[in-house]
């Protein structure tokens, strides 16, 4: 019974999403614009050669970053401005909802990777020493980055700073990740072996099922008050 | 199932907006609530639903056929039909889109012919609105596919605010169909100003 209103609501998110393109036009534009300027500013040549593995780590990782910050809070924030909300609070069992919105947003993470992350890395000329392990980390870190932005977007839709309060809330707790994330992109780029950033992996991994096991014991206090 | 009201209070900071009241709805009856604009009709209704906490007080359904005798507004999930001014359908999704969302994520999926059957016992033209989008309806059309959007899961109790609103003539019969149909499967909790709709209340709350 969850698992088909959670599909229902990520088929109606990747629906409507399809007819106005909203969310996935702002990630895009937000993304190919902060691409093209750390690609102008910083570029493949500027930096000494044993700074690019953590400098282009961390500049993928802020593109990713805020591209998510842009685009995802519109999960929950669309439904609440539109009235839609309260439909489906009486119509769908929460833990649907939050499942459904987290597909959703992992839906559109996943598009806006699969087009920032070659880009990023045949504009800046970053090598990947161990792809498995950088597409791991790029996996488990989609996940962190989703499950926390649905649930963040959850909590600020009905307040009325949305915008700051979203990136305040959503700042400090992807943190963590976000440390563990570079630090894995870091070791993928320099080291071939995938056995050298399993750290990294089982941080994300551990941060992913805390992120989303809470979720789903806090959404329906957060969804319903 | 009956809807029971007890003491219930609803205050915005040191604002009051209603209470305390009690009542509570029967099988086959139509309750009817009337007040001025402002007078907490909507809040009322909103925290009939469950959508509002109320400040002091409850809400529960009661029926027999319970394994407890009673449930919260809350997990009534499917007991309760809601159709309200602030209630928006997805103006991206067509009508029997939507309708067809709602009944899948309540559990009790309906093939498009059943949604689009729905639509037309609103008195809209299915075929006609096959593609075009909620967003692209007039405010009436969309406040019948509201309606419809109310009784999808034959509920037990039914919650009409404002119902005919912004509705024709035609329209108003249709609420009058609704309530009548409702009449036979459950009861019906009616906030309204219109004096028409009122009447067809058979106990009224004023606020």
């Amino acid at each position: 019974m969850i698992l088909r209103a959670a599909a229902a609501v990520f088929v109606k998110d990747l629906r409507t999403e399809w007819r106005t393109r909203v969310a996935l036009n702002a990630l895009l534009l937000f993304a190919f614009s902060v691409l093209i300027l750390v690609g102008y500013a910083v570029g493949p040549t500027r930096l000494a050669l044993e700074d690019r593995p953590i400098v282009n780590s961390v500049l993928l990782w802020i593109v990713l970053f805020f591209s998510a910050m842009t685009g995802l809070s519109r999960a929950f924030v669309n439904e609440e401005e539109t009235g839609t909300a309260s439909a489906l609070r009486l119509s769908a069992p929460p833990a649907a909802v939050f499942l459904g919105k987290l597909l959703g947003n992992l839906a559109l993470l996943g598009v806006v990777m699969a087009l920032v992350v070659p880009l990023f890395l045949a504009l800046m000329s970053f090598g990947i020493a161990a792809p498995g392990l950088f597409l791991a980390i790029l996996a488990f870190g989609a996940i962190g980055l989703a499950s926390a932005s649905t649930f963040i977007a959850a909590i600020v839709a009905k307040t009325a700073a949305k915008g700051a309060l979203f990136a305040v809330l959503a700042t400090p707790l992807l943190l963590p990740p976000l440390v563990a994330a570079v630090t894995g992109t870091r070791i993928a780029a320099t080291e071939p072996e995938l056995a050298a950033g399993l750290d990294a992996v089982r941080l994300l991994f551990a941060f992913d099922g805390i992120m989303i096991t809470a979720s789903f014991l806090l959404f329906d206090a957060v969804w319903r008050e | 199932m009956r809807l029971v009201a007890e003491k219930l209070c609803r205050s915005f900071g040191p604002r009051k907006i209603f209470g305390p009241l009690s009542f509570a709805t029967s099988p086959g009856r139509v309750l009817g609530i009337a007040g001025a604009n402002g007078s907490g009709k909507t809040t009322l209704v909103r925290t009939l639903v469950g959508l509002i906490r109320p400040s002091s007080g409850s809400v529960w359904l009661e029926d027999e056929s319970l394994p407890a005798g009673r449930i919260t507004v809350r997990d009534a999930n499917g007991s309760i039909g809601w159709c309200a001014p602030d209630l928006a359908l997805y103006a991206e999704l067509t009508p029997a889109e939507n309708l067809e969302f709602f009944a899948r994520v309540a559990g009790r999926p309906i093939p498009r012919e059943e949604a689009e059957r729905r639509i037309a016992e609103v008195g809209l033209d299915p075929k006609r609105l096959r593609t075009i989008r909620t967003r692209f309806l007039s405010t009436g059309q969309r406040q019948r596919v509201k309606l419809a959007y109310a009784v999808l899961g034959s509920p037990a109790v039914l919650f009409l605010d404002e119902p005919g609103s912004n509705l024709d003539e035609a329209g108003h019969r249709a609420v009058e169909e609704i309530v009548a149909a409702q009449r036979a499967r459950g009861s019906v909790v009616l906030a309204t100003n219109d004096p028409v709709e009122l009447a067809l209340a058979d106990e009224r709350v004023d606020l």
